[in-house]
């Protein structure tokens, strides 16, 4: 196999680019009471400079399907993020959002995650943000508030994140394949009969039964066939009740922690405002609101 | 070697996973609704998850996607406890503003003051409306009772 044609800096100056782009365009379209649409479109023509520069800067995935599933749910996924920190309003922040997680699940799906991306769509856009919607309804103040159309800092924000973004996107772009000996997968030893059991009685995958059936030094080959994705879901069941039993009982207990917890703040929270709403409390509130 | 194959899947979606985390911390840090703050966190909740089956992927481990599982749980306790906080600092304060907590800041913080607080509702939002239901139409003595064509 040969080695990916790789230049450590060659996408460097686009990544400074795309970096500047972002600074400028979180800047512009982050909520600064000085909306103006010439202002939005400005900003938003930045954002989609930098994710040109970024996808310029990207790697060629092999397939042209692949490649172009992959571009779209990222795009998705990124587009609908940046829509929900910049939107004046939280109930289409939180729309917005749950765009993002179809995108994140089309990626994780992408990615040969099948479980993980359903699951993102069942417990965050299924749970998680209804709860988020419910509690917008309860508490959400008639029409646009203030503190939503300002923000803090947003210059200072927008810089610490897309230099944040531009290390990250550095080092992942240094990433190169290292020996094979340095990283041995964990799992190898567990997870290589069953998966030469099924291509072996099946026979389907073609190219993959050769390589994984060659015994268990070949655990690290054949990721272009994912070696996850034969029985994925009853494999991961195996995976996350043999060797992480432990944690699925520790996870178990904090759910019901969380829950307890949450119904005895709401109804401490409660009587306490039904107590003494005069004296401090309310004191404090003021004080707080001026 | 085999892996260089899925190098530059890897590396795609590292960025994406970065992008994600990086718009999460900038909403986290710059946006005043508590909502919209826990919103960007769990941004960056999808960024890590994102990078971790990107890693299991590409190591051919089970070790990403498990601790994906648990950052979903964790998520949802943090969300289920974190929204309870919100509503108890709605129904303290009227407002869903992380400003209005200000002094619980350090003694040499200086203040949060908005100076220029943009005015109340200069564009108002058009939301869908409904037909009301359960609401008589204003009777009318000149309508017929029925239509002429059925």
């Amino acid at each position: 196999m040969t080695p990916l044609p790789f230049a450590p800096l060659s996408s460097g100056p686009l990544l400074a680019g795309a970096v500047l782009a972002t600074v400028a365009s979180l800047w512009l379209l982050l909520p600064n009471g000085r909306d103006t649409a010439s202002i939005r479109w400005l900003g938003s023509l930045l954002g989609l400079a930098a994710l040109a520069a970024f996808i310029a800067a990207g790697r060629r995935l092999g397939g042209l399907g692949e490649e172009a599933v992959f571009l779209i749910v990222s795009l998705v996924a990124v587009i609908s993020a940046a829509a929900t920190i910049v939107s004046r309003s939280p109930v289409y922040a939180a729309i917005w959002f749950a765009l993002s997680l179809a995108g994140v699940a089309g990626v994780l799906l992408v990615l040969g995650a099948q479980f993980l991306g359903v699951a993102t769509i069942v417990v965050y856009a299924g749970a998680i943000l209804v709860m988020f919607l419910f509690v917008l309804m309860l508490a959400q103040p008639a029409g646009l508030a203030p503190y939503d159309r300002v923000s803090n800092e947003p210059f200072l924000s927008a810089l610490a994140g897309a230099v944040l973004l531009g290390v990250l996107s550095l080092s992942i772009g240094r990433l190169s394949a290292g020996p094979a000996t340095c990283c041995e997968p964990p799992s190898r030893t567990t997870a290589s009969p069953s998966t030469a059991t099924p291509s072996a009685t099946t026979g389907e995958p073609a190219p993959a039964a050769g390589d994984t059936a060659s015994g268990p030094a070949a655990g690290m080959t054949a990721t272009a066939v994912d070696p996850l994705a034969e029985n994925h879901v009853a494999r991961l069941g195996g995976e996350l009740f043999g060797r992480h039993l432990v944690a699925v009982e520790a996870a178990g207990v904090l759910l019901l922690v969380a829950l307890i917890g949450a119904i005895a703040v709401v109804s401490r929270g409660e009587a306490a405002l039904a107590g003494d709403t005069t004296t401090t409390r309310s004191a404090a509130g003021r004080s707080a609101t001026r | 070697m085999n892996t260089a194959q899925s190098l530059p899947l890897l590396q795609n979606a590292l960025t994406v996973g970065a992008i994600l985390f990086s718009l999460g911390l900038v909403g986290i840090l710059t946006r005043r609704n508590l909502i919209v703050m826990f919103l960007a966190a769990e941004m960056m909740l999808q960024g890590i998850s994102v990078s971790l089956v990107a890693w299991s992927r590409y190591h051919g481990d089970w070790g990403g996607h498990v601790l994906v599982i648990f950052v979903l749980t964790v998520a949802a306790c943090e969300a289920a406890v974190a929204l309870v906080f919100v509503l108890q600092a709605f129904s303290r304060t009227g407002r869903l503003d992380a400003a209005a907590w200000q002094s619980l800041r350090e003694a040499n913080v200086a203040r949060t003051v908005d100076h220029e607080l943009p005015s109340i509702d200069t564009v108002p939002p058009r939301f869908p409306t409904l037909a009301p239901a359960g609401v008589l139409p204003p009777a009318d003595e000149n309508e017929p009772l029925q239509r002429e064509h059925v």
